[in-house]
């Protein structure tokens, strides 16, 4: 045993029933002060759903589900006031369609990109980009869209229109007319080919540039009577959504693997086609997550569309036409539970908690949806 | 052995003790081996994962103040026993065990047992190096700290005689106060030790200890364990048979959980009683 | 397919992913580069002498008998333009009727707008609105409402079914034959030496009172604002998040419970902003009553929930991060479990902890939709730490948005507006830079 302890402390391995029964309460208080903490977000999110639905609750009561999802007319203070939601959730529903169709592809391509494109060093240039799009807070991206984006859409709509046109359709249309040719000369003797192809290649681009030149006539027409409009919303909320949709299709094409990439590389697939063949396949449910938390966060967002979709409670005509003003769930809350707020109790005040419910709804709904899209994908990827 | 580099605050009990490779001057024998009370006895004693069964029904008496190495193929449960032997097996939800591990004629599963006093008294270290991202100092005054003890002067005193039973003094003092993450692999794995005597154990588990290291380093820490034996009951997982006759007294032999053989090193080497102990350390199987 | 065909769509895949990178850096570029350019210029301006005497009367700051001398001069270049103001006034009531009248209401948009410009006529009674008693102070400014004494805005509508064009008309032309039309000129040329320009850098709009709702003054208010209620919502929220975090990876056993928790933590991240605010105001201010009306602690409380799954997550990956052989040390050598959490698995954990808690206090400064309901107010005093249990407060994130659409003058104060926003959008970039060096950090001490 070794001498000269310093140490001096009670070498005795059992403790008194009193010393265990004290310790055996205090690790139990500790451990239930840890739950009780912990369960803080349970009890957070019942009572949201609680106090929302409290609220909610009246104005159903007073005024029924119809008007409310059917009607159109929006004049909450008239007389006699008429509360129908159904075109401020269509612009909800509008301004996400758009932003998806901005942030989805853009999103995608980039976490392809990041995963398995970029080399080590200009990811690590890349990412904070993204984080930084991230943390923007969103009032500053509400307003570079009302003081910047909106007069700007505004003056030289049709001009922006135009470049954004070019700058997508030219490479697409080339890149189409490549492969087009290719495919119409497969079937040729090879001595042909070559001319076959050219000739095939220039009516195919030629035909492209003509519809681009048509198509760019018409835009640059286009007057646009106001820059605070669900495009302007679009695109801004697409930039807003895209950094979860970055990180989180690129976790999922992470989580794919080498063994996958490696496996079609060996059989002399090029980078492109590994990718969009097995890779984007293989990691689809995960981007479809991404893809719906990236529409949530664009339905959620309240400043950008407060301050710039023009706050028009209307259906636009035709209803994709993305240049009209329109007005969503979170902007119509905002906007009015300051007039609504002194007349608490009225249906006025109780169709914003109404609209509230709506919104968590469908919160909630999609949330459940890419947790078990999500869940699904893990376990696949665990499973092999 | 390397005792010109020590610097060892107390006297040497057991310098008789020759080096390697068989060393064991006495010869209590396991099954006579009952000094007074044993520090660490098994009777018919089990561990579960779940419904799996680790260690199957082991009966053994570690002698006291010498080495003990457990040897047997991967995954027969040589990590398990010795983790229940300091109850690190509490941290695996799913882990239970039946029968009586003592120590010190304690039941050491009973629930009356204080988990912090026996493993301030049974000492482990692990197969790979683990230093807290602390300074050296920290590290070897976290134990004592632990059981209380704020003042500097005594807190040194400690450090500095573990750290030279640890064979690392000489190596480090110049460096207390830096990361101990910046030391070599060896080193780290010394400050280990240093750090489990720190809070003067009894009983010393090494799970692999040299199993992360280069053959130097391992050197050390087989000369190392042999300079600790005598003052501590050591227990050692390893997969080197060389180490194992090397540095031990004693030899335990599992395989798939049972205790297949058990006794003097020398004897368990030269002339094995089983043939499964034979084919093993002959390496015609694991 | 052919080969070459192969390549070429693999290099155009490569390339457009380059390319949707590349749209983002410069969106992001887009966005940040004019609110820099822009919100610069809160701080850095060329000043006139109005803002001097401004500055001197409300903030008392400056030379005033260097003022005194400048003033002097200032005075001596404006006393023509109100000579010639005199002059056509006792000119005016000798026109013939509807010359009169024409020119009447002209000279009163003359007068209106020349007073905006320097001030009020020397002699007037002192109005009690600070924006009445001085002239333009920044120069910029000076020269748009030159402008307008210049020139009158008419719409032309000549063109039937366009869209009317505007046009500037000289007022010169308006006026021309009677005393007042050579003031325009001298206006135009000396309009220098009337308002005396100079570079100023006016770091103090950080922390000067605003006053006469921001046409004069700094953005201190907001700024206080936003800081109270960023750190009240992480004295919630982090002690909070990281036992939660410490009970989900320590002490839970996987199960129904642990499922449970996990699940409302998502839900909680995914309840939109705006959701938050109505149940701040309905929980915390209407149920709880933890202030009659909005405050800064129902805010905080508000924010505190809607970062909370954001600190959870960081903490508990955080936390999972520290090698598991440091806790079994810690536990062999005799440690308690609460012992070693707090020696060893926080401090370990520590920096990731640090890059959570970082980053969701750049989020909660920027919340808006929360505290709209809850907490903030367009005009108001800086609070004493005190008030801030009762009272409601002015925030960046909201006073930018009061500001840009419901302000009277919402022209006029671009610049603190383009300022407020830089000020958030940096405090946020210094958040999010520290928590990118942390984890730089952290990722050198794991090679190392
Ligand atoms: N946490 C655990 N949960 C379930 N089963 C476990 C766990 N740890 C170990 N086992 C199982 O218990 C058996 C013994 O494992 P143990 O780690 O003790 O083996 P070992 O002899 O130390 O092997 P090695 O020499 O490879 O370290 C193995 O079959 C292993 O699969
Ligand atoms: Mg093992």
């Amino acid at each position: 045993m070794p001498d000269s302890r310093i140490l001096n402390v009670s070498r005795d391995l059992v403790l008194s029933r009193r010393a265990s029964q004290i310790q055996r309460l205090t690790s139990l208080l500790g451990r239930s002060f840890l739950f009780m903490v912990t369960s803080v977000s349970v009890l957070a999110v019942l009572f949201i759903i609680i106090f929302i639905t409290r609220d909610a609750f009246p104005f159903f009561q007073i005024r029924g589900f119809r008007e409310f999802f059917t009607s159109t007319h929006w004049f909450p203070s008239g007389n006699p006031p008429e509360f129908g939601a159904l075109s401020i959730i269509t612009g909800s529903a509008l301004v996400a369609m758009g932003a998806a169709i901005v942030a989805v592809p853009l999103g995608v391509l980039a976490a392809v990109c990041l995963s398995d494109v970029l080399p080590f060093s200009l990811r690590q240039v890349a990412k904070p980009i993204i984080e930084i799009l991230a943390a923007i807070p969103s009032v500053a991206y509400g307003f570079f869209a009302l003081v910047i984006f909106a007069p700007a859409l505004q003056e030289h709509g049709g001009i922006i229109l135009t470049v954004c046109l070019w700058m997508l359709a030219l490479p697409a249309a080339l890149l189409a007319a490549t492969v087009i040719s290719d495919l119409v000369v497969a079937g040729i003797p090879t001595s042909r080919r070559p001319a076959m192809r050219g000739i095939c290649w220039l009516t195919l681009v030629g035909g492209a540039l003509f519809a681009l030149v048509q198509g760019s006539g018409h835009l640059l027409d286009l007057t646009i009577s106001s820059g605070t409009n669900a495009l302007n919303v679009s695109i801004i909320l697409g930039i807003m959504a895209l950094p979860t949709v970055v990180s989180v299709s690129e976790d999922a094409l992470q989580a794919v693997g080498r063994d996958l990439r490696e496996g079609s590389y060996a059989l002399g697939a090029t980078r492109a086609e590994t990718l969009v063949k097995t890779i984007i396949p293989a990691a689809a449910s995960g981007i479809a997550a991404a893809s719906i938390l990236g529409i949530m966060r664009a339905v959620g967002e309240t400043m950008v569309v407060w301050m710039a979709s023009g706050n028009a409670a209307q259906i636009p005509t035709p209803w994709y036409n993305l240049l009209q003003p329109v007005r969503t769930l979170t902007a119509t809350i905002a906007g009015d539970m300051g007039e609504a707020d002194h007349v608490l109790g009225s249906a006025r005040y109780h169709v914003l908690f109404a609209m509230a419910l709506s919104l968590l709804l469908f919160s909630f709904g999609s949330n459940f949806v890419s947790e078990h899209i999500g869940r699904k994908f893990r376990s696949r990827q665990a499973g092999g | 052995m390397t005792s010109s580099t020590l610097n060892v605050a107390r006297p040497r009990i057991t310098l008789e003790a020759p080096a390697a490779p068989l060393p064991s001057p006495v010869d209590p024998g396991p099954a006579d081996a009952a000094p007074e009370t044993p520090h660490v006895q098994a009777e018919q004693f089990s561990i579960l994962y779940g419904e799996a069964m680790a260690v199957r029904e082991i009966s053994m008496v570690i002698p006291d103040r010498q080495v003990t190495a457990i040897i047997g193929p991967s995954g027969c449960g040589k990590s398990t026993f010795l983790r229940a032997i300091n109850r690190m097996n509490d941290l695996i939800p799913c882990c239970h065990t039946t029968g009586r591990l003592l120590f010190d004629g304690q039941d050491i599963h009973s629930p009356q047992i204080d988990v912090i006093s026996l493993r301030k008294r049974v000492g482990m270290v692990f197969q790979k190096p683990n230093p807290f991202p602390k300074s050296v100092f920290d590290n070897v005054a976290y134990g004592p700290r632990l059981f209380g003890i704020r003042n500097i002067r005594t807190l040194t005193e400690i450090v500095e005689r573990s750290l030279s039973r640890a064979a690392l003094w000489d190596e480090v003092k110049d460096r207390l106060a830096q990361n101990a993450l910046g030391l070599s692999g060896g080193q780290q794995q010394r400050l280990c030790i240093a750090r489990a005597l720190a809070v003067e154990p009894d009983v010393l588990l090494m799970d692999e200890p040299t199993s992360a290291l280069d053959p130097k380093s391992t050197a050390r820490i087989e000369d190392l364990i042999a300079e600790l034996r005598g003052d501590y009951t050591i227990v050692i997982v390893t997969h080197n048979m060389q180490q194992a006759a090397r540095v031990s007294d004693f030899t335990a032999f599992l395989y798939e959980g049972v205790l297949i053989e058990f006794g003097q090193t020398r004897k368990l080497f030269t002339n094995p009683h089983n043939k499964q102990t034979e084919d093993y350390i002959t390496g015609r199987f694991g | 397919m052919e080969l070459s065909t192969r390549k070429t769509l693999d290099r155009a895949f490569s390339g457009t992913g380059m390319f949707s990178i590349c749209l983002m850096t410069a969106s992001l570029l887009v966005i940040l580069l004019p609110v820099f350019a822009k919100g610069i210029k809160a701080f850095v301006f060329r000043e006139t002498i109005e803002n001097r005497k401004m500055i001197l009367e409300q903030f008392h700051r400056g030379d005033s008998a260097a003022l005194d001398i400048e003033w002097e001069s200032a005075r001596t270049a404006r006393q023509p333009v109100y000579d010639a103001m005199q002059a056509f006034r006792i000119e005016l009531d000798t026109l013939e009727g509807s010359r009169r009248r024409e020119l009447r209401s002209s000279f009163r948009e003359v007068e209106s707008a020349l007073q905006s410009l320097l001030g009020p006529e020397p002699g007037s009674t002192l109005s009690p609105l600070l924006r009445n008693r001085y002239g333009q102070t920044r120069w910029d400014r000076a020269q748009v409402k030159l402008q307008q004494v210049l020139f009158r805005e008419a719409w032309d509508y000549s063109r039937p079914g366009e869209a009317g064009t505007r046009q500037w008309i000289p007022r010169k032309q308006t006026f021309a034959g009677t005393r007042l039309e050579p003031m325009f000129d001298h206006l135009e040329t000396k309009l220098d030496s009337m308002l005396q320009p100079r570079w100023t850098f006016y770091w103090r709009f950080l922390s000067d009172d605003s006053r006469d709702s921001h046409l004069f003054g700094g953005i201190w208010p907001e700024v206080l604002g936003t800081l109270y209620l960023t750190i009240g919502a992480m004295l919630f929220a982090v002690p909070m998040g990281v036992i939660a975090a410490i009970y989900l990876t320590e002490y839970a056993r996987p199960g129904r419970v642990v499922q449970i928790l996990r699940t409302c933590i998502s839900t909680l991240a995914g309840v939109p902003s705006i959701v938050f605010g109505l149940f701040g105001l309905a929980f915390f201010i209407n149920t709880l009553q933890v202030s009659s009306s909005k405050s800064v602690l129902a805010g905080s409380m508000t924010l505190a929930l809607l970062i909370l799954p954001t600190i959870i997550r960081a903490s508990e990956e955080a936390i999972l991060a520290v090698p598991r052989t440091y806790k079994e040390a810690a536990l062999s050598l005799g440690s308690g479990t609460w012992n070693m959490i707090l020696t060893v698995l926080l401090p370990a954990a520590l920096p990731g902890i640090l890059t959570g808690i970082v980053i969701s206090m750049g989020r909660a400064a920027g919340e808006t939709a929360p505290i709209i309901f809850t907490a903030a107010v367009s005009v108001g005093k800086p609070l004493t730490l005190l008030q801030t249990l009762t009272q409601p407060t002015p925030a960046l994130p909201w006073n930018i948005y009061n500001l840009a659409t419901e302000h009277a003058a919402v022209e006029e104060i671009r610049h603190v507006q383009f300022g407020m926003v830089l000020t958030l959008v940096v405090m946020v970039l210094i958040l999010n830079a520290t928590a990118i060096a942390i984890r730089a950090r952290i990722a050198r001490r794991m090679k190392g």
